[in-house]
């Protein structure tokens, strides 16, 4: 099945074209690649995806429904989550906090709920019955320690975000990312700022999750290692336009991305 | 309404309109250069009309001696608050700065109450500036001429120094990102000061054809005007010196028209700039001559 | 939340109780209008961060919902004698002239018209950037004194309400504070508190993880209007006299005094803050009064005492930007390790 697929999708601010009638398909498992040299359009294209931005022209699908013009939050209720090139984390709040607000959008118990649910102490439990609401955070909180657990930060749950060293920071907010429920993940260069040891372990991490969590993943990357080793497929862009698609070995045999990358032209 | 009656209002309407543009200029380019709503602009625009109301009462000095001299220490003043209450604060939160300005605003406004009494006085009345002359069958105060020159003036001489001159270059790149000017090599804080510093100049000038034309000064009557200015500029586009002016016309003459066509809403004439703000920022929220500002993700 | 803590809640609670019986029998009535006023202040000052400190929306609209609430409290409760007596320049409206509420209702009905009108305002305004909203939310907080100056015949205009019951009294402040806080801390512990600070930390990343930006940012600024316009009824109801003059940004001003000292963001330091600003603000009227020493009389200089209160602002946020509390909460765990440990080793307070 398609889940993701944007149709002649344009995005222009001002006179300049960031991304040109961008033709994207990605299939459901797949790990696709969105590669291209910096101000490509890359980031450009996720912000029109994830409806940061609405597309000037054209429309975008996720699982044959049309997305184009719907609100960030409304996307990822659909199923789809992201993360982003410079790290947004909230970054006073605590590691496990930050997980525990991507669950919100899920949360059933509206606002009375919660605040009553919040009330009761617990010895009230057994009197009266325990409150929807309280049923609801231990689900998530339990959620919370299982996404924790496998991208490894359990132990630092209590530690504020932005204390955390780089490379956990970007695992945090793919567990943040996680705990939306996506069926498509959205990676901004994943492995930007990591060491070459935790650039390494990405490959299989990335693997790993979309496996345990039956996910289809769309990244943007520039360490050509990790999207060789990684992509299923490979979608290059230069100043806005789609000039390759293709599996790992054509693009690197490619003649149009390798001048795109080298900055070859035809004076040279 | 005869016609006469509604050319008085318009000119009653543009005059106050070109007051209040002064003061909206004070307003944009801080805004401009520092992302900032300098709520102690109103209060700057108060204290000028003092220093010019002490420089004649108390100095006897002539009244043109102390207007320069109401200029020069509101300019002066300007800079001091600059320094005192926002650079401590140049890479805070936008909330922070805030909270500050409108600290500094109160501050002033009490100390003003303290030093010169709660009590309104009566601004000197300069018979060059508001002597009632005739124009056909509308009378006016020289003044209420006197005050759209004066502005329009004013006007293209600070559009030349912004686009035409180093400072104003200089202006332009700070208000772009502070960062890459300092990069430049553009004096990031002097700049600043400039600003602040030409801003309360206008505000001065303002203040003294504000007090000529409304002669009873106290220490919170910065409050209302410098609302309204804020919002003038915020009409005409944030940031935008022309705007700010077309702000300001746009208030003061919808405000008198409101007086003249609609006199049971006269109590409702300070309601009528923050209804208008609300319906710009519903439809236009970039102003009139505003530019989109969007954040990079 | 563990046996002991629970335990020691309620002793608190008790302790409170006993506290306010003991006051309201000894206490002279200026210290208890004091007392009153710390209690309605926290009340203020907790509504208030909830949208500038928890949800990081910088609304100046304070003044505007506490208005309502006063108004709408008062006239609910005022005899139709009162009224007669008050309305004496233009007779009061039907049947607003006949009606008289409990005080409980009353409140009630002033906190929730205040929580509409803030759905009101809220619709179109929390779409704008944070400095725009400060600006609109002070314009409102204008045009709804401005109305409440203009309409004679519901809010007696200028001249304002005056024999006011005094319905307001140590039980009605420190239970609507006790209320108020459990409320605050339940809503900021559960999952929508967490989408509000999250909203505040980053509205991108927010809106990314799924919170609709808009729904809760109007949910935030409706919850902080209903408790200001609870707030301003037992306010008007304390002073027995009110009028719109009172309602202006000084006001409002004053409540962002107290969260800005207290910190923004946190519960504990608006309460503290709450009762420092409060009574300062009353102990220091001294500066603004002459006082007689017997053998020397000082001359008191109106409009000092604001100065000394902006300056503070100033200083505070300048000097100590997290305020009092910063972002941090009291918690029993918190005070029984402060006495475990070497007294003021890890306490953090200002970070």
């Amino acid at each position: 099945m398609t889940v993701l697929k944007t149709d002649h999708m344009t995005m222009r601010f001002g006179g300049l074209t960031a991304v040109k009638e961008l033709n994207l398909e990605i299939n459901q498992g797949e790990i696709v690649a969105l590669i291209g040299p910096n101000g490509a359009g890359k980031t450009t294209a996720f912000n029109m995806i994830t409806g940061v931005y609405r597309p000037t022209e054209g429309s975008i699908y996720f699982e044959e429904k049309e997305i184009t013009g719907l609100k960030p939050h409304e996307i990822t209720k659909r199923g789809m989550a992201r993360t982003f090139q410079n790290i947004r984390l909230f970054k006073e709040l605590s590691v496990l906090d930050n997980v525990f607000i991507a669950n919100h959008l899920h949360l059933k118990s509206n606002f009375f709920q919660a605040v009553l649910g919040k009330l009761q102490p617990n010895f009230l439990d057994k009197v009266i019955g325990e409150r929807r609401y309280k049923k609801e955070e231990k689900e998530i909180l339990e959620k919370c320690y299982m996404l924790l657990e496998k991208v490894g930060l359990l132990d630092l749950k209590d530690e504020k975000a932005h204390s955390l060293p780089y490379g956990l920071q970007r695992k945090l907010e793919i567990a943040r990312a996680l705990a939306t429920e996506p069926k498509l993940l959205l990676l901004d260069e994943p492995a930007a700022g990591m060491n070459p040891k935790e650039t390494h372990d990405l490959t299989g991490f990335i693997r790993q999750i979309r496996d345990d969590f039956d996910l289809t993943v769309f990244l943007i990357e520039h360490h050509m290692q990790v999207v060789m080793d990684i992509s299923d497929r490979i979608y290059v862009l230069d100043y806005g336009i789609n000039i390759a698609q293709g599996n790992p070995y054509e693009i690197q045999n490619n003649q149009r991305v390798i001048e795109a990358y080298l900055g070859v032209t035809e004076d040279a | 309404m005869s016609f006469e009656l509604f050319l008085q209002y318009l000119t009653n309407g543009i005059s106050l309109g070109s007051l209040y543009a002064l003061i909206a200029i004070g307003y944009t380019m801080v805004y401009g250069i520092l992302r900032l709503i300098n709520f102690a602009h109103g209060e700057i625009f108060m204290m000028s009309l003092y220093f010019a109301f002490y420089g004649v009462t108390m100095f006897s000095m002539p009244w043109y001696v102390s207007f320069v001299m109401a200029i020069i220490f509101t300019a002066a003043l300007g800079m001091l608050v600059e320094r005192a209450a926002y650079r401590p604060l140049r890479d805070s939160p936008r909330i922070t700065v805030m909270v500050s300005a409108i600290g500094a605003s109160f501050f002033m406004q009490n100390l003003g109450i303290v030093i010169f009494g709660g009590r309104p006085k009566a601004f000197p009345n300069i018979s060059l500036l508001t002597d009632v002359i005739k124009i056909g069958t509308v009378t006016l105060q020289r003044l209420t001429l006197i005050i759209p020159v004066v502005t329009i003036v004013l006007l293209f001489g600070l559009l030349h120094l912004v686009n035409k001159t180093k400072t104003g270059m200089a202006m332009r790149a700070v208000s772009k990102d502070h960062e890459t000017a300092r990069l430049m090599g553009v004096d990031v804080n002097r700049t600043i000061t400039i600003t602040f510093g030409i801003g309360s100049i206008l505000a001065a000038i303002g203040g003294i054809m504000w007090g000529s034309r409304f002669p009873q000064i106290q220490p919170v009557m910065g409050l209302m005007p410098g609302l309204k200015c804020f919002i003038a500029a915020v009409i005409g586009g944030i940031g935008n010196i022309t705007g700010a002016v077309i702000g300001g016309f746009i208030l003061g003459i919808g405000e008198i028209m409101i007086i003249a066509f609609l006199p049971d809403l006269t109590g409702y004439r300070d309601a009528f700039a923050f209804v208008l703000l609300i319906v710009i920022l519903l439809f236009k929220p970039t102003g009139i001559m505003g530019e989109k500002i969007s954040e990079k993700v | 939340m563990k046996r002991r803590d629970i335990i020691l809640t309620i002793i608190s609670i008790v302790v409170l109780f006993l506290f306010v019986l003991y006051a309201n029998n000894n206490f002279n009535p200026y210290q208890n209008r004091i007392l009153n006023l710390c209690a309605i202040y926290v009340v203020l000052g907790l509504s208030m961060n909830l949208i500038n400190g928890f949800t990081g929306l910088f609304s100046l609209g304070h003044a505007g919902f506490m208005a309502v609430g006063a108004y709408t409290t008062a006239l609910l409760t005022m005899s139709e004698s009162a009224k007669m007596r008050t309305f004496f320049l233009e007779p009061m409206m039907s049947p607003l002239d006949k009606i008289t509420l409990p005080f409980f209702i009353a409140l009630l009905l002033g906190g929730l018209l205040s929580a509409f009108i803030a759905f009101l305002i809220g619709a179109p305004t929390l779409r704008l950037r944070g400095d725009y909203l400060a600006i609109a939310t002070l314009g409102f907080s204008e045009i709804i004194r401005i109305i409440f100056t203009n309409t004679q015949t519901i809010t007696n205009g200028a001249l304002g309400l005056k024999s006011i019951p005094n319905n307001t009294n140590l039980w009605w402040s420190y239970g609507t504070m006790l209320f108020t806080l459990l409320v605050m801390i339940a809503l900021i512990n559960s999952s929508y508190g967490k989408a509000f600070k999250a909203i505040r930390e980053d509205e991108v990343a927010a809106e990314s993880m799924g919170v609709n930006l808009f729904k809760h940012k109007v949910m935030a600024f409706v919850i902080g209007a209903f408790f200001a316009g609870i707030g301003g009824g037992l306010l008007g109801n304390l002073l027995g006299a009110i009028n719109p003059m009172m309602f202006r940004f000084i006001l409002t001003f004053n409540v962002l005094l107290i969260i800005v000292m207290g910190g923004m963001g946190s519960i504990t330091g608006t309460v503290l803050s709450a009762f420092v600003v409060t009574s300062g603000l009353e102990y220091l009227r001294v500066l603004d009064e002459s006082i007689n020493l017997g053998f020397v009389q000082i001359e008191g200089i109106p409009g000092l005492r604001m100065v000394v209160f902006s300056a503070l602002l100033m200083i505070v946020v300048i000097f100590f930007r997290n305020g009092l509390m910063g972002t941090n909460e009291f918690s029993w765990d918190k005070l029984f390790n402060l006495f475990k440990r070497r007294p003021f080793s890890k306490k953090g307070v200002g970070q």
